[in-house]
C-alpha cells in the first residue's frame, strides 16, 4: 500500500478549567506512513494532545488537520481516524467479529465487504479462531489484537494509539511492539502513538516527540534525540538507565580546559574547540551528563575515583551504582560495564570516562551546550 | 473466621432469615388450603387435615356473603386486579427505565451547566414523603390542565408512579454510569456513532446489568404500592391487587382462606419476576469484564 495522509498539529493549545495548560502551542506533522511517538512523563499532556486529534477533547487554540483537511471542530466520527485505547475499550456485549465490524456497519458498508475486511484483518492478526468469542473470553494480548483489528478494518486516514501496550506483561509487550510496527507498515497510515515508556518510543518510532508540561521539548529520530538531546530533560528521559547528570565546573588549564566534577579533574584539551558554546562557561558551573554506557574500566580517558555502592548483573552486562569521591553523599552514578569488569560491592576503585562523549547543559535553563 | 462457634452462629442467622421471610408465606399457603372451620380450630392446626382448593375456587369463581362467612367475592374481579397490577408495573417500569437511563447518563457523563444541580434537585424530591403532596396530587389528577379527569385510570396511576420512582432509579443508574469506563463509548464515537447512537448501541448494553436490577426494583415497588392506588382508584378500571385484597376483609367476619388465597396468588408474579431477573443480574455481574 502506498503511504498517504498526514496528521498536522499547528500551535495547538489546551487549557483546562482552573487555568491548567495541558498542551502549550504544540506543532508537529506526522508524515505519510510515518510512525510518530509522543512520549513524556505522566501529566505531560501527551494523552490530551492525542485526544484532541481524535476529537474527544475540544481544542482551545490552534488547528488540527488530517490529510490536509481541517478537523479542529469536527466530531470524532467525521475525522476518518481510528484509535486504540490503553484498556482496549472493546464492546463487551459484542463478539470479536462484531467488534471489528461495528465501525463499518456505522459507515453502512455492504455486508460482503464488511465480511471480507474483517476476515482479512483476522488473518493478519491471527484472530480467525476467535471471531465468535466475546471479549471477556480473551486474554489481554488477544483483546489488544482485536482493538488493533477494529482500527485497521476501517482503513482510516490516520491511526491514534494511546498507550496500547501498558496493560500487557513485559514479554507480550515486546511481542506486540513488533506486531504493531508490522501492521502499521502494511497499512501505511500516519500514526500518532502515545506512551510514557521511552523504550517503546525508541524502538517503535520513526520519529519521537518528547513532551514535558505541555511543551514540546524535542522532535527527531530516536538516534537524534539520544545522541543530541536539546536539554537536560530530554537527556535524562531518553535512555535506560538514565543519563547521569552532575554539577560540574569548567576551568581554564595550561592545556586548554579541564572539567572538575566532585574530587575528580578531567583534562579536556580540545573541548572548547569542539564545543564553542562552552567558552562562555569557563569558571562557571555547568551540568555534566554522562551516559551509563560511556563509563569504562580499561584505563582510557578521564578518571573518576568511586566507591562501588551496588552491583546488578544482567547476565549480558553489569550495572554498577557508584558513589563518586568528593560529592554529596547521596550522589550515585549509574554505569553499564562489561560483565567481566572486576568490581566488588563496597570497594574503592577508579572508572574512566571518554571526555569526547560527555554532555553539557546550562545549570539554569537545562539547554544543551554544544 | 471458620471456628465452629462462628459457623453455628452463621447457620442460626441464616435459619432465622429463612424462617422470617418464608414463614408468613408458608402460613399463608397453609391457610389458603384450609377451610374456615379449620382456621378457627383450637389448638391451631399449622397443616390442614383436609386440604382443599375451595378458597381459590371461591376467590376466582365468586361466592355469596352467606357461604364465605363475611367475605364477598365476584367472578373476574380478582383476576382483573392482577391484570391491572401487571399493566401498571410493566408500563410504569418501562417509562421509568427510559427516563432514568437517559437522565443518569446525562448527569453522570455529559458536562453541562447545572448538571450537579439537576441531580441534587432530582434526588432531593426523594426526601419529600408522598403524604405531603397527596392532596394536591389528587386535585391535579382530578382536574388536569388538559383532558378528562385521571382519577381511577391506569394512566393517572402510571404518571404518579413515574414521578415518584424515577428519581430513585436515576440515582441508582447514575452511580453505575460513574463507575463505567468511558473508552468504549469514545471508541464508538470514533467508529462513526453520534452521541445518541453511541448511547443506544454501546452505553445501554454496557448498563444492562444495572438496568435489569433497577427494573426488578421498580416493578416490585409498583406491584407493592398501596397508598397511592387506594386514594386514586375507585373501580376495577384501575384498582390493583394490593387494594383489591383489602376488599376481602369483611366488616364483621373475614374468610381467612379466601384472603390467604388472594395473598398467595398476588405473590406469584413478583416472585417469578424476582427469580427470573435475579438469575440475569447475578449472571451479568459474574460475567462482566
Amino acid at each position: 500500500m502506498t503511504a498517504t495522509g498526514t496528521i498536522t498539529l499547528e500551535s495547538v493549545t489546551k487549557h483546562f478549567p482552573g487555568g491548567v495548560v495541558a498542551v502549550d502551542d504544540l506543532s508537529l506533522e506526522v508524515q505519510p506512513g510515518e510512525f510518530m511517538v509522543l512520549v513524556g512523563p505522566s501529566g505531560c499532556g501527551k494523552t490530551t494532545a492525542l485526544r484532541m486529534v481524535a476529537g474527544l477533547e475540544p481544542v482551545t487554540e490552534g488547528q488540527i488537520r488530517i490529510n490536509d483537511r481541517v478537523v479542529t471542530r469536527l466530531p470524532p466520527r467525521d475525522r476518518d481516524i481510528a484509535m486504540v485505547f490503553q484498556n482496549y475499550a472493546l464492546y463487551a456485549h459484542m463478539t470479536v467479529r462484531n467488534n471489528m465490524a461495528f465501525g463499518l456497519k456505522m459507515a453502512r458498508m455492504p455486508k460482503d465487504e464488511i465480511r471480507r475486511r474483517v476476515d482479512e484483518a483476522a488473518v493478519m492478526l491471527g484472530l480467525t479462531e476467535l471471531l465468535n468469542r466475546k471479549p471477556r473470553q480473551l486474554s489481554g494480548g488477544q483483546r489488544q489484537r482485536v482493538a488493533m483489528g477494529r482500527a485497521i478494518v476501517r482503513e482510516p486516514s490516520a491511526f491514534l494509539m494511546d498507550e496500547p501496550l501498558s496493560n500487557l506483561d513485559a514479554k507480550l509487550r515486546v511481542e506486540m511492539r513488533g506486531e504493531i510496527i508490522r501492521v502499521q507498515r502494511r497499512i501505511a497510515a500516519p500514526t500518532l502513538y502515545v506512551t510514557h515508556d521511552q523504550t517503546e518510543a525508541m524502538t517503535m518510532g520513526d520519529r519521537v516527540a518528547i513532551l514535558r508540561d505541555g511543551l514540546l521539548q524535542q522532535l527527531g529520530t530516536p538516534d537524534q534525540v539520544y545522541d543530541r538531546p536539546v536539554n537536560a530533560f530530554v537527556a535524562g528521559f531518553i535512555g535506560s538507565p538514565s543519563m547521569n547528570l552532575l554539577p560540574a565546573g569548567l576551568e581554564a588549564d595550561v592545556d586548554g580546559c579541564a572539567i572538575s566534577v566532585g574530587g575528580a579533574r578531567l583534562a579536556a584539551p580540545r573541548l572548547l574547540e569542539q564545543r564553542p558554546a562552552l567558552r562562555g562557561y569557563l569558571g562557571k558551573p555547568v551540568t555534566l551528563g554522562i551516559r551509563p554506557e560511556d563509563f569504562g574500566t580499561d584505563g582510557d580517558g578521564g578518571e573518576i575515583d568511586v566507591t562501588v555502592a551496588r552491583l546488578e548483573s544482567l547476565g549480558s552486562e553489569l550495572v554498577a551504582y557508584l558513589a563518586p569521591a568528593g560529592m554529596a553523599a547521596d550522589t550515585l552514578l549509574t554505569a553499564r560495564l562489561e560483565r567481566r569488569a572486576a568490581l566488588t560491592e563496597g570497594s574503592a576503585t577508579r572508572v574512566n570516562v571518554d571526555v569526547e562523549r560527555l554532555y553539557f547543559f546550562d545549570p539554569e535553563s537545562g539547554a544543551a551546550l554544544t | 473466621m471458620t471456628s465452629p462457634g462462628w459457623r453455628i452462629a452463621k447457620l442460626v442467622a441464616v435459619l432465622a432469615i429463612i424462617v422470617w421471610s418464608l414463614g408468613p408465606i408458608l402460613i399463608g399457603v397453609s391457610t389458603s388450603l384450609s377451610t374456615q372451620r379449620e382456621v378457627n380450630a383450637i389448638p391451631t392446626r399449622w397443616v390442614p387435615h383436609h386440604p382443599t382448593l375451595q378458597a381459590y375456587h371461591d376467590l376466582l369463581g365468586g361466592t355469596s356473603n352467606q357461604r364465605a362467612g363475611g367475605t364477598v367475592t365476584e367472578a373476574g374481579t380478582f383476576t382483573r386486579s392482577i391484570y391491572n397490577s401487571a399493566i401498571l408495573s410493566a408500563v410504569s417500569t418501562s417509562f421509568i427505565l427510559i427516563f432514568a437511563t437517559m437522565a443518569a447518563y446525562a448527569v453522570g457523563r455529559l458536562r453541562f451547566r447545572l448538571g450537579g444541580a439537576v441531580l441534587a434537585l432530582l434526588v432531593g424530591t426523594m426526601i419529600v414523603p408522598i403524604f405531603v403532596v397527596v392532596v394536591s396530587l389528587f386535585k391535579v389528577l382530578a382536574e388536569p390542565p388538559v383532558g378528562p379527569s385521571l382519577i381511577d385510570t391506569k394512566g393517572g396511576l402510571v404518571l404518579v408512579f413515574i414521578a415518584t420512582l424515577t428519581p430513585l432509579a436515576t440515582w441508582l443508574l447514575y452511580t453505575q454510569v460513574r463507575e463505567m469506563p468511558t473508552e468504549p463509548e469514545e471508541a464508538a464515537l470514533i467508529d462513526g456513532c453520534s452521541r445518541w447512537k453511541a448511547f443506544v448501541r454501546i452505553v445501554v448494553p454496557q448498563m444492562s446489568s444495572g438496568i435489569a436490577a433497577v427494573a426488578a426494583i421498580m416493578m416490585l415497588s409498583v406491584w407493592g404500592e398501596f397508598l397511592i392506588p387506594l386514594l386514586l382508584t375507585q373501580t376495577m378500571n384501575a384498582k390493583p391487587v394490593t387494594v383489591q385484597i383489602t376488599e376481602y376483609v369483611g366488616k364483621y367476619t373475614t374468610n381467612y382462606p379466601i384472603l390467604a388465597a388472594a395473598g398467595v396468588l398476588a405473590l406469584i408474579p413478583p416472585a417469578l419476576l424476582a427469580l427470573a431477573l435475579n438469575k440475569r443480574i447475578t449472571g451479568m455481574l459474574a460475567g462482566s469484564s
